[in-house]
């Protein structure tokens, strides 16, 4: 059997140790385009920070691939899957190689997802970064300590991070949001609040409801222009306008591609023995009941190793995708999980409670008797619990308000 | 392999186990010294309360596989496999709160600790107080409860033990009596108060 892994991310890794556990065998390569061994992504907004230092990052040794017998082939990007004759084509031989194509029985893609392209004029001015990847962040280091101050284009969980580490580094940063308020993917309009208010506190400058047309600059950017027409001045940009599957090599007439791949509950894709795990994968979302791609590291982490198993013969099936995140801002701390804007209609009902002298909020949604989502902002140590009842779906048997109190505890659900 | 097993039934809410695993990690070791110790010792076993206020002792349960294992970023934690206790490397621990997300429980805690770096704050839960027991010691937590809520024992005793209550609800000879059979009725005296209360 030859197994075939497309990118090296956390749901390849999780994927690979997953078949070399249950099969010692046969032959396993996984193709890559970062040269580095394996890293932590979510942490690179650390190193931003200077939290860490960028060594830290690495997840596995450098002699993961040696320890597991993989063929690594790193610094190459898949130009072609060609699924008739089950080979997957590179751009060119890699270092020590010989090949440019190589064949599969099964294959996984797991080629996760890129930054999201914005369009303004002047986006080729150096030292307007999309924060994705490591090397992107080591980028954005050289140019922290010349820069005074920064603007960053969004208010998603990226550009959060971004505008988060570069404050932390002294750092004038103006965060220009299209909606209302930060986060609003993840949160709802009160704790958005709270968190906009817990950042501005802390000196970031916030441009609501405003987008870049153009930027200035000689070389090097120096402004930018806004929709409305005013100018703001910086000298580095970040662009945190979320992420979309990395799909250009996937061939869509014989793999069936939405917004992601679609694959089904044992991560299969509609061409059998061909996989798809991680940010690139969509599947059904157990609070939304819908088809779903959550671009969310702990997803990545069950589909590449559920994918692993169902790859190496065990059948395991997958039961959905939740979305969830956990974020610290200064000292505050926002949890979210599955459905936070929901329809208004009489199966929903929401139940929240807040306190803005001590910055607390709670916010429950359900749908009939079964919990799907919820928001907290502070006191978040029952958080998991929360996230496993919407997991499993479990009809809630109690007063709803008394999981709003903070001392709620599962002993309560019993 | 003994381990700890929880009876919430059997809990009066006491809290002397959350002193007990304080005390049991901090510097001194001394109840007295540790409540001057900074940072101050903070329990890794949490005692909660029920919906009729029944005391309820919350504390790891060492799950195998464990989902705060699969979703700690920096690969913080780990399983010890010769006290088959999940533990949390402090050092490598970012503080980012993902195990919180993950952990169904609700057992983990964030905040500074001696076995920490100075000043920093980590994750912090239960690590069976695998230090005590390589000395022959059992979990403080179990040393201490004085009403069995917690039990340090192997899986086959706990197994015989409940094996043998079923039996006694048929049979009356099957073995003997609960060391303190009084828990059912002071838990529903607090119900029926709790009740009566909301009426």
């Amino acid at each position: 059997m030859n197994y075939i892994i497309i990118g090296n991310g956390i749901a390849g890794i999780q994927a690979a140790e997953t078949i070399r556990q249950m099969d010692s065998e046969s032959g396993i390569t996984m193709i890559g385009d970062e040269t580095f061994s394996p890293y932590c992504r979510p942490m690179i907004s650390l190193v931003l920070e200077g939290a860490i230092p960028p060594e830290k990052l690495a997840i596995r040794g450098e002699d993961f691939y040696e320890k597991l017998h993989i063929e690594p082939v790193l610094g190459n990007r898949v130009t072609n899957i060609d699924v008739a004759d089950r080979q997957v084509i590179i751009d060119h031989r890699p270092k020590g190689g010989r090949k440019t194509c190589f064949s599969f029985d099964k294959l996984l893609i797991a080629s996760g997802a890129d930054a999201r392209p914005i369009k303004a004029e002047g986006l080729n001015l150096k030292n307007i970064f999309y924060m994705r990847g490591r090397s992107d962040v080591l980028e954005m280091m050289e140019t922290l300590a010349k820069a005074k101050s920064a603007l960053v284009l969004g208010g998603g969980l990226v550009g959060f991070k971004a505008a988060y580490g570069m404050m932390k580094r002294g750092l004038e940063v103006t965060m220009l949001i299209k909606s209302g308020y930060p986060l609003s993917m993840q949160v709802d309009e009160p704790a958005g609040n709270l968190i906009l208010k817990e950042l501005v506190r802390h000196g970031l400058n916030v441009r609501v409801g405003a987008e870049v047309s153009s930027f200035e600059g000689d070389r090097h950017v120096t402004g930018a222009h806004l929709s409305d027409g005013s100018v703001i001045r910086c000298d580095m940009v970040v662009i945190g306008k979320g992420v979309l599957p990395s799909l250009s090599v996937v061939p869509r007439d014989r793999i069936k591609v939405d917004l992601g791949i679609m694959v089904d509950e044992h991560l299969e894709t509609t061409s059998p023995g061909i996989y798809a795990a991680g940010d690139v994968a969509e599947y059904v979302d157990i609070a939304r009941k819908t088809p779903w791609v959550n671009a969310i590291w702990p997803e990545a982490v069950n589909q590449g190793k559920l994918a692993g198993m169902n790859m190496a013969g065990r059948s395991v099936a997958y039961k959905g995708s939740l979305s969830r995140n956990v974020i610290r801002i200064f000292d505050m701390d926002v949890m979210t999980c599955g459905l936070v804007h929901p329809q208004d209609d009489s199966d929903h009902q929401v139940i929240s409670e807040i306190n803005p002298r001590k910055n607390l909020y709670r916010k429950l949604v359900f749908k009939n008797d079964t919990l799907v989502g919820m928001v907290m902002v502070n006191q978040i140590d029952q958080g998991g619990l929360f996230a496993a009842l919407i997991q499993s779906e479990t009809p809630i048997r109690i007063p709803k308000e008394a999981m709003l109190s903070p001392v709620f505890n599962y002993k309560q659900l019993l | 392999m003994k381990k700890v097993v929880v009876h919430p039934e059997r809990c009066v809410g006491c809290m002397q186990c959350m002193v007990a695993c304080a005390t049991a990690h901090s510097r001194s070791g001394e109840l007295f010294s540790a409540i001057c110790e900074i940072p101050l010792p903070k329990p890794r076993i949490h005692v909660g309360v029920g919906l009729y206020g029944e005391g309820f002792p919350n504390r790891c349960r060492h799950c195998d596989p464990a989902p705060c294992m699969l979703a700690c970023l920096p690969g913080a934690i780990y399983r010890n496999a010769d006290f088959d206790t999940v533990m949390i490397d402090p050092d490598k621990c970012i503080n980012c709160a993902s195990c919180a997300m993950a952990c169904p429980f609700g057992v983990i805690r964030y905040h500074e600790d001696i076995f920490a770096p100075m000043k920093k704050v980590v994750a912090v839960k239960c690590d069976n107080c695998i230090g005590r027991q390589a000395k022959g010691l059992i979990p403080a937590c179990v040393e201490v409860c004085k009403s069995n809520a917690l039990t340090f024992e192997t899986s086959a005793e706990a197994l015989k033990r409940k094996t043998n209550e079923v039996a006694r609800t048929v049979s009356a000879e099957a073995g003997i009596t609960a060391a303190a059979p009084g828990f059912n009725l002071l838990n529903a005296i607090k119900k029926t108060q709790n009740q009566l209360k909301a009426n």
